[in-house]
């Protein structure tokens, strides 16, 4: 190749850092952004329910492989999440001014949620589900804070994630937010109803439903036109299942039931909630009947839809249409008692 | 099939080895056995008794009270249908074609099997105590069913792989 050429390739990846770096430049709220509010505490412990921090945040009982937490409310991290990217160390987010979030401001705490922005830039990866919560309001986001605050400190240094490249590029994350990521609050659709809308907030917003049941597509962003309709288990084998009102979903649920799986953990079938929805639904059980109620309506309310990922058995095989009425519905649905 | 050998080793000065033999078909008819168990046994007590805590039956003291005896009468069976091998995915699944009949047990039983016993006998107290409960009625045996639930739910948090809902 001619020097020229080279000037040229050069000139070109210069081109390229310059395009890469602009449109990663983090984008963050400034001060104006955030409402004059008066933090509610007890509404922030109300969203750190809803939002499910304690489970990926609270100190594990063993690092890596269950679900289970000492103690929810110290926040100290070490959770390791295995995913196709790498594993991610979960971070401490206790009031702890050196390892933990001690030292953000409530700004500081909305750019993390809102805009995947941590203190000084940083751009954060969406395994923390910043995607659902940068619909919460203002409101609800400043009483968290105030709520997170009031936990204890503990000291705990969190070792950093162990991505593969390209993921453990951190700034490549912007380029993936420019996708995913616009800030905007929830607004009510104001042809549904109140309940609807309230339900459709939580589930959005703090409950962050659909980052487990909605499928993703190849560069890890959830599916809109497919939103809850099943996915694969982020964390393991087998699939997270369709929750939209479809014969492969929970069509046979009646609204009341879905409450009653929330409040209890039982199935109309009576089976009972395991895996990574257990700790969710012990949060569910803990909200207002009210808001189990305004969920079940919101789920109600979605488009039925086909699974996502289609059903196939243990083994990698397509189990074939037939093994998927009748009957086999029970085997293959949330009804079975097995194990 | 395929002869699996587990090597049981004792050392007592000199290793004394006793080798037993365990096939395949034990495997597969341990899992068939625990599957059904709960199946056939566990599932049509417990959505009895919970059809009648949610209301969608009537409350039979009676009745209730049975179905909570026959889940009593699973866990110390059930603990012993647990042979290595019978994990999700192991060497008695390669044997089982359909897969609504393999196994969902999480290798992470066998890491802690006596959590999981624990677990077991607290399925075998609840359950008791809610068969007791029932003939207290309704209200009683509610909570006491529900406590049993939370049981279930310890268990289907860490042990039981789900793959297919």
């Amino acid at each position: 190749m001619s020097r020229a050429w080279w000037w040229a390739l050069l000139a070109l990846a210069i081109a390229g850092a310059i395009v890469f770096y602009l449109l990663t430049i983090p984008k963050t709220l400034p001060a104006s952004a955030l409402p004059a509010h008066k933090p509610d505490l007890a509404n922030g412990e109300y969203m750190f329910i809803a939002g499910g921090c304690a489970e990926c945040h609270a100190v594990p009982v063993d690092k890596c492989k269950s679900t289970r937490v000492r103690d929810k409310h110290a926040l100290a991290g070490g959770r390791c999440i295995k995913t196709a990217y790498g594993i991610f160390n979960v971070p401490n987010i206790s009031p702890d001014k050196e390892t933990g979030i001690g030292k953000w401001t409530t700004l500081d705490f909305v750019n993390a949620m809102k805009r995947g922005i941590g203190p000084g830039g940083t751009h954060l990866y969406p395994a923390f589900p910043y995607t659902s919560y940068q619909h919460m309001t203002y409101e609800d986001l400043i009483d968290l804070k105030a709520y997170l605050d009031t936990l204890p400190a503990v000291q705990n240094e969190v070792p950093p994630h162990q991505l593969t490249f390209p993921y453990n590029v951190r700034r490549g994350v912007g380029l993936w937010q420019l996708l995913y990521v616009d800030g905007k609050t929830f607004k009510p659709d104001p042809k549904a109803s109140e309940e609807v809308n309230r339900g459709a907030y939580l589930a959005k917003g703090p409950g962050h439903c659909g980052e487990c049941h909605s499928p993703r597509n190849f560069v890890g962003g959830t599916i809109a036109s497919e939103a809850y309709a099943g996915a694969r288990n982020p964390e393991g084998k087998g699939r997270v299942p369709n929750i939209t009102p479809s014969h492969d979903g929970i069509g046979d649920w009646n609204a009341e039931d879905i409450a009653y799986f929330f409040e209890t953990g039982n199935t109309p079938e009576f089976d009972v909630v395991g895996g990574l929805m257990a700790p969710v639904q012990d949060n569910l059980a803990k909200l207002k009947p009210a808001d189990r109620a305004a969920l079940a309506a919101f789920l109600k309310s979605l488009p039925p839809r086909p699974d996502a990922v289609p059903k196939k058995n243990k083994s990698g095989r397509d189990n074939g249409d037939d093994d998927d009425g009748g009957n086999a519905e029970g085997d293959t649905g949330q009804q079975d008692g097995t194990e | 099939m395929q002869k699996l050998l587990i090597v049981v080793c004792v050392g007592v000065g000199a290793a004394i080895c006793a080798t037993a033999a365990i096939s395949a078909e034990d495997l597969v008819a341990a899992v068939k056995e625990r599957r059904d168990l709960m199946k056939k046994t566990v599932a049509p007590a417990a959505k009895l008794g919970g059809q009648m805590v949610k209301g969608v039956k009537p409350f039979d003291a009676a009745e209730a009270a049975k179905a909570m005896n026959e889940i009593n009468g699973v866990p110390d069976k059930y603990v012993t249908l647990f042979p290595k091998g019978t994990e999700h995915g192991g060497i008695a699944d390669k044997q089982i074609p359909d897969p609504d009949d393999q196994s969902e047990a999480k290798p992470e039983i066998w890491d802690n099997f006596d959590d999981f016993k624990a677990i077991a006998m607290k399925l075998k107290d609840a359950s008791a105590k809610a068969a007791s409960a029932a003939e207290q009625g309704k209200g009683t045996f509610t909570a006491a069913f529900k406590d049993m639930t939370k049981v279930c739910k310890e268990c289907h948090e860490s042990y039981r792989e789900k793959l297919d809902d």
